[in-house]
């Protein structure tokens, strides 16, 4: 029997029977249209997640932190001869050491502001590090040649939002005040206040960039400067940038050898970024797995409804056997019935999947804006979080495909059932 | 005249729980070629039994069933499904039309099965509906047609594969007797006209009369075979 023939004969089988089949189909709908859904969602949230932690890590630029988080030898700090070892691993670009100065305050005339994060760098080499973030208001980066300039981030200038004058602009002179450990054996360590005088070489822009590195509440000082001030040549970071980021691994682990082992902490946000997406894979697919069982019912319903279809049309598969349809043509009936209800429910599905993807995207995209609001720790201009389902192709037909083959393996057993029927139980079954 | 079907000494029980309820006890005969054949005999003889077995609808627990010489009982279910496709046509009690399809469709089902193609099958449904006189009536579902023509119908159905064996089951045990005689007519007509060999089961002794040759079957076992008076007169 000829294939179209089957279907013709399928697909009238089921048009006799409208409003089960539909109820049949409804399942694949709901199983196809919760798969597609869950499925673009997490690839939109996984794509946005992405694409957020993209833009807020630079991906070329290493942090090598000493110590570790196991127990073992931890490293004080690093000195000048391991800034340059890295800076002969092939693919690193520029390395450059920070040093800590810990927080200060500062006067200009009679106003004063408090940076918590004062740090001592060598200029030239910290804005090839981050070009992006380390841009001026105000003011121009520091020459190497003078030991008295101070740049000042955003935040730390502008402490208040509404404040209309800033703290400070380029060739101001101010005082910086800090604390200095003073070791002077056989007494007791202490703290000493000191002040120290330093010209505004600039000012630096709003950036906003989440995470450790926000430079709004950062002021920064020169690196041989503070080693003077302080009396060490040692640095508590080093920051490493590298040509490709692709290569950013294999150079995390050369820089690790070149130090006991865990002795030092290297910060690879494409590692971090493959962790997080890692994850969220295994979150997507285990809410794939539990939209999958919806489809597993309806798999059932079909098989339940085919039953009872079976011992109705007994008779009818009496007949076709007794005037010669083979086994299998009878089987290739109702297989072929399971398939076009999967056909039909996978295809219906497919859109309502798409249609009832934007729409929980527009409500969770709501959703994730107002609790952002709440969050004080986020900077004002953060972007409104934004999921967009992302619909791939590869997992369309793989669900569509996966909703066929769950109709025909559960239509398998009525299917199999009917071509086993004996024509002559068949014929005297009333 | 040439012997088309063998009947060998053929045994059938069917199995209700332990109880053993025999069918066929042992029937052996031959039908000839172009032969009109009567079973005849009273109701739970085994008349439907045999014809199924004749038909290869089923097979026999003991004894051979030979169609053009060969032996039913060695064929696969595939192998009878094709024999029943190709050379036998039946006609049964309740016509047995597939209900939502029309007249032609339901005629031309065995081609359909068969692979032919649409318009070979239509066109042939529609010249053998019309050797059965139902011209008028092809697009007609089997619930807008009456009893005799639903069993045209089933006769045209029959005899679409062109069979070497048309196998009817009491035809016209569900008809009034002035249609039941239509049909009788009819398959005499289509015996003489295209040579082909009909087997008829039946209960009514004056459609068996109407038969080249009548078997007598009763309880399973053959009581005699006689030959019809009016065909030894010719
Ligand atoms: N599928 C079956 N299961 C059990 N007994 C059956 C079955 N088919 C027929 N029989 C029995 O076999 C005997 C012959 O039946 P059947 O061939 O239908 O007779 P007929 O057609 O002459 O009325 C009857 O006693 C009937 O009850
Ligand atoms: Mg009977």
């Amino acid at each position: 029997m000829k294939l179209s023939k089957i279907l013709a004969m399928s697909w009238e089988g089921m048009s006799q029977r409208k409003f089960r089949t539909s109820l049949t189909t409804l399942g694949v709908v709901v199983g196809i249209t919760a798969i597609i859904s869950l499925a673009s969602l997490g690839e939109g949230f996984r794509l946005e997640i992405r694409e957020r932690m993209q833009t807020g890590f630079e991906l070329e630029n290493l942090t090598v932190i000493p110590g570790s988080f196991f127990a073992g030898l931890s490293k004080e700090g690093f000195i000048d001869k391991d800034v340059q070892s890295i800076s002969n691993i092939s693919g690193v670009k520029v390395a450059t050491p920070l040093m800590q100065v810990g927080n200060v305050t500062l006067y200009n005339k009679n106003e004063t502001v408090r940076a918590f994060v004062a740090t001592a760098v060598n200029f030239t080499e910290f804005v090839k590090i981050f070009p992006d973030r380390f841009i001026f208001e105000d003011g121009k980066l520091p020459t190497e040649d003078r030991n008295d300039t101070i740049v000042i981030g955003y935040r730390v200038n502008h402490p208040t939002e509404n404040e209309t004058a800033p703290f400070a602009i380029a060739n101001d002179n101010i005082t910086l005040t800090s604390r200095v450990l003073q070791i002077n054996p056989p007494n007791p360590p202490f703290y000493k206040q000191e002040n120290h005088t330093f010209t505004v070489a600039g000012t630096l822009q709003k950036r906003g960039t989440p995470g450790i590195t926000n430079f709004d509440y950062w002021v920064f000082i020169p690196l041989e400067t503070a080693r003077k001030i302080y009396n060490t040549q040692e640095s508590q970071l080093i920051f490493v940038k590298v040509y490709d980021h692709e290569e950013s691994e294999r150079i995390a682990d050369e820089i690790e050898g070149l130090f006991p082992p865990f002795s030092v902490t290297i910060l690879v946000p494409l590692t971090f970024i493959k962790q997080v997406d890692h994850i969220l894979t295994v979150v997507q697919i285990f809410l794939m797995a539990i939209a999958s069982i919806s489809l597993l019912v309806a798999g059932i319903g079909i098989m339940n409804i085919m039953t009872v279809s079976v011992m109705e049309r007994t008779r009818e598969i009496g007949i076709l056997k007794a005037i010669g349809a083979k086994s299998r043509t009878v089987l290739a009936i109702f297989l072929a019935e399971a398939t076009l209800i999967g056909i039909t429910g996978g295809l219906i599905g497919v859109f309502t999947g798409y249609g009832l993807s934007h729409v929980l995207a527009y409500g969770l995209s709501g959703l994730v804006q107002t609790q952002q609001q709440d969050a004080g720790f986020q900077p004002p201009d953060a972007q409104r979080m934004s999921i967009n389902p992302a619909f791939s192709p590869e997992w369309t037909i793989i669900a569509f495909v996966f909703a066929i083959i769950v109709c025909i393996i559960f239509g398998l057993y009525p299917a199999r059932k009917a071509a086993k029927l004996d024509p002559v139980e068949a014929l005297r079954y009333e | 005249m040439a012997t088309i079907l063998e009947v060998c000494e053929v045994r059938k029980n069917y199995h209700m729980g332990k109880v053993v309820v025999p069918a066929l006890r042992g029937v052996s005969f031959d039908v000839e070629k172009g032969e009109f054949l009567a079973i005849f005999g009273p109701s739970g003889g085994g008349k439907s039994t045999l014809l199924h077995l004749m038909g290869c609808l089923d097979r026999p627990d003991k004894g051979k069933i030979l169609i053009d010489g060969s032996n039913i009982l060695k064929l696969s279910d595939d192998k009878l499904a094709e024999l029943r496709l190709t050379k036998m046509g039946f006609v049964f009690q309740f016509f047995n039309l597939l209900p939502r399809l029309t007249s032609l469709r339901n005629v031309e089902l065995p081609l359909t099965i068969a692979g032919l193609p649409e318009k070979e099958t239509s066109k042939r449904a529609n010249e053998m509906l019309k050797l059965v006189g139902l011209e008028g009536r092809m697009d007609h579902r089997p619930f807008e047609l009456s009893g005799g023509e639903q069993q045209r119908v089933a006769m045209a159905r029959a005899l679409i594969n062109d069979p070497k064996i048309v196998l009817a089951d009491e035809p016209t045990g569900n008809l009034d007797t002035k249609t039941g005689w239509e049909i009788v007519e009819l398959m005499k007509k289509l015996n003489k006209e295209k040579g082909q060999t009909f087997v008829v089961v039946t209960h009514d002794p004056h459609i068996a009369e109407a038969a080249d040759r009548i078997i007598h079957l009763k309880d399973g076992l053959i009581e005699e075979i006689k030959k019809a008076p009016r065909r030894n007169k010719q």
